[in-house]
């Protein structure tokens, strides 16, 4: 019964992305274009690099609010660093460093003290977004190194940026680590039901610190491309990006209560939404519209398959 | 019914003085009427009021024209504003939009963007507010001076403060490139000239152009800041949330509020003294004028270069100027504006 659910679902987003895209072509002659394709990913590139992390997180039961400040963080500890005269590649070990401390403190209140993911990361979202904005202020950092901003903004290999490669080597890896190894049944396990998991003998406060941390490593990274994509850090950089993150996860079948959800649903999700947002925006419908689109649609995502479970009880009870 | 109109003031007068001393007096280039200009006019975001009268403004210079392109008029929300204008200027470039007018939300954020369009042939004209460091950008349609705008804020705390007492500046976003100008400008008038010297600026806080937050941090400066006398919010949402908490609170008598603001937004504020002292310029002619040479740039009519002199229909005649702001980049200056005070603001509201 479940497989074939979660087929189903996968089927309706494939139908619903094929559809969008049927629709961004007859009505947008640039749609095409390999730069437009490029464009459509690297304009929302470090929130869908972001998403792939906190599918693992979701799919165990869990959540993490907090990766957009750690994202800001992440930029603004680079900018910082590089305006008071540090060198680039030390700067990035910096955040990579400061990264994985928010992730391990993330990952100890709720491995470990036993805090609700909830309430943990809410807390972190405020506390790390107010340090980033304490180290940038009310003003805006650049004056990258020009190999940085480089790496933000130019293609990488055969003209597409490194950001995407990272993106698609990361699904790569996630999406093999969840469907296809121990660990990844693990994770599906303890979010299925911890406390059975944990009869079962299961580590679960390992394979959430695992999770916890690779999630804030990501969401450094992401925060790092998103500084020298734009060449400037401000104190709200990525601000709200979170729900945009979770948005796209639970889009793709990922269900909030844990134990269900796949890679591919994600990714399907995300392309639906970035060529939604792209198709709408080539047809010039303003940001308002398209805000509201996306809204209805994450509404539909979540109550379609409820009715659907509920009308499928009902015909079982006839 | 009098009208206090400030012009360009010295900067202007020494563009001028400079032009009539060149040895070239090249005739005003003037548009050809009715060829293609696709256009996006692309402001900092939607719901405000000037920038739908800029808006208005540029359509009518497009009719006015004839361009057989089109004129769109598209923005990002306000809570996603820099990057939503990124998002929008790369989308036009993918369009292969002619020309976009763009007033900068996005401080150098956007550069990058910017001197891809340039690239792929998508002129950039900034308006109201310019890309700090010009990268990207043809040339800024600039209201007034941005020098003298510092001035006519310092003047007018001190009209508000009787020449001493403490205030405070309510700005909209950290990288609004022209709020931080102006308030630079007005730093560097408060500390160079004597007839300031008792006006002791407080603090600059930013309410990022949204009602509520602004409405909040002007309470906050009355809190924090005992003897304050003005809140200068040089925006035009700034200063109608701080006007609104001041009066909600009934702080109009001791804390009174100026900037930049809408005369119909405003009247009421200005009758019953909560702000009696405010300035603006046209954006209706802001916009015309930003259509009119962002159409001689994009037809190839002009280069975009420095000497570069346009006319500007109704408008009458513009040079193409190096801005004495921002190093390396070009303006138009529009300029004057106009004082608003209980004497002519009704007039204006209309």
């Amino acid at each position: 019964m479940m497989p074939k659910a979660l087929k189903s679902w996968e089927g309706g987003l494939l139908a619903i992305f094929l559809l969008t895209l049927a629709f961004n072509a007859a009505n947008a002659p640039e749609f095409l274009t390999l730069q437009n394709q490029i464009n459509l990913f690297q304009l929302s590139i470090e929130k869908i690099i972001v998403a792939l992390a906190m599918t693992l997180i979701i799919v165990n039961a869990e959540v993490d609010l907090s990766v957009a400040s750690i994202m800001g963080l992440s930029a603004a500890v680079f900018a910082y660093a590089v305006n008071q005269g540090v060198p680039g590649g030390l700067a990035l070990l910096i955040c990579l460093g400061v990264g994985t401390l928010a992730g391990l403190i993330n990952a100890v209140l709720i491995a470990r003290v036993g805090i609700p993911s909830l309430v943990v990361t809410l807390a972190m979202m405020i506390g790390f977004r107010g340090f980033a904005r304490v180290l940038v202020k009310d003003t805006s950092l650049g004056n990258f190194p020009v190999w940085f901003t480089d790496l933000g903004q130019k293609g990488f290999m055969l003209g597409i940026p490194l950001s995407l490669w990272l993106f698609l080597g990361l699904l790569i890896v996630l999406g093999v680590l969840l469907h296809r190894t121990g660990f990844g049944r693990q994770v599906v396990v303890i979010g299925t039901n911890a406390e059975v998991a944990r009869f079962s003998g299961l580590n679960v406060a390992r394979v959430k610190t695992t999770l916890f941390v690779m999630s804030a490593l990501t969401a450094t990274v992401a925060g790092l491309f998103y500084a020298a994509r734009l060449g400037s850090v401000r104190g709200d950089s990525a601000l709200g990006f979170e729900l945009d993150i979770i948005t796209m996860v639970l889009m793709g079948g990922v269900s909030i209560f844990g134990g269900r959800g796949t890679m591919p649903g994600v990714v399907l999700s995300i392309l639906i939404i970035l060529n939604l947002r792209n198709g709408m925006a080539l047809m010039n419908i303003t940001g308002h519209i398209q805000t509201g689109v996306i809204g209805v649609l994450l509404i539909a995502s979540v109550l379609v398959p409820n009715i659907v479970s509920d009308l499928r009880a009902r015909a079982a009870r006839v | 019914m009098k009208m206090k109109m400030i012009s360009g003031l010295m900067l202007g007068a020494g563009a001028l003085a400079g032009l009539m001393g060149s040895a070239v007096r090249a005739e005003p280039i003037q548009a050809t009427p009715g060829q293609e200009v696709n256009a996006v006019l692309l402001p900092k975001f939607l719901g405000i009021l000037p920038f739908d009268q800029a808006n208005r403004g540029a359509q009518e210079a497009a009719a006015e024209l004839g361009s057989t392109g089109k004129l769109q008029y598209i923005g990002p929300t306000p809570e996603n504003s820099a990057a939503g204008q990124i998002e929008m200027l790369t989308t036009a470039t993918t369009q292969k939009q002619h020309v976009v007018m763009l007033s900068n939300n996005a401080g150098d954020q956007i550069a990058p963007a910017a001197e891809a369009a340039a690239a792929a042939g998508t002129k950039v004209v900034t308006w109201d507010s310019p890309i700090p460091s010009g990268k990207g950008e043809s040339f800024f349609v600039a209201q007034v001076d941005f020098g003298s705008i510092g001035v006519v804020m310092a003047d007018m705390v001190y009209d508000l403060t009787g020449g001493a007492g403490e205030f405070a500046v309510l700005s909209a976003s950290p990288d609004a490139s022209n709020q931080n100008a102006w308030i630079e400008a007005m730093k560097t008038t408060l500390a160079t000239h004597a007839k300031y010297k008792d006006l002791k600026l407080d603090d600059v806080v930013y309410g990022n152009d949204q009602s509520e937050e602004s409405y909040n941090k002007a309470l906050g400066l009355v809190d924090k800041y005992p003897n304050l006398k003005v809140i200068m919010a040089p925006t035009t949402v700034g200063i109608v949330a701080a006007s609104k908490a001041m009066q909600d609170e009934n702080l109009c008598d001791k804390v009174k509020v100026s900037g930049l603001g809408l005369p119909a937004e405003m009247v009421s504020y200005t009758l019953n003294g909560c702000a009696p002292e405010f300035a603006l310029w046209s954006f209706v002619d802001l916009g015309y004028l930003t259509y009119y040479a962002s159409y001689m740039l994009a037809t190839g009519a002009i280069k975009g270069e420095v000497g570069e002199q346009i006319h500007a229909g109704r408008m009458g005649d513009y040079t193409i100027e190096a801005d004495p702001g921002r190093e390396g980049a070009r303006r138009i200056l529009m300029g004057p504006f106009t004082v608003y005070n209980k004497d002519n603001v009704e007039a204006a509201a209309k």
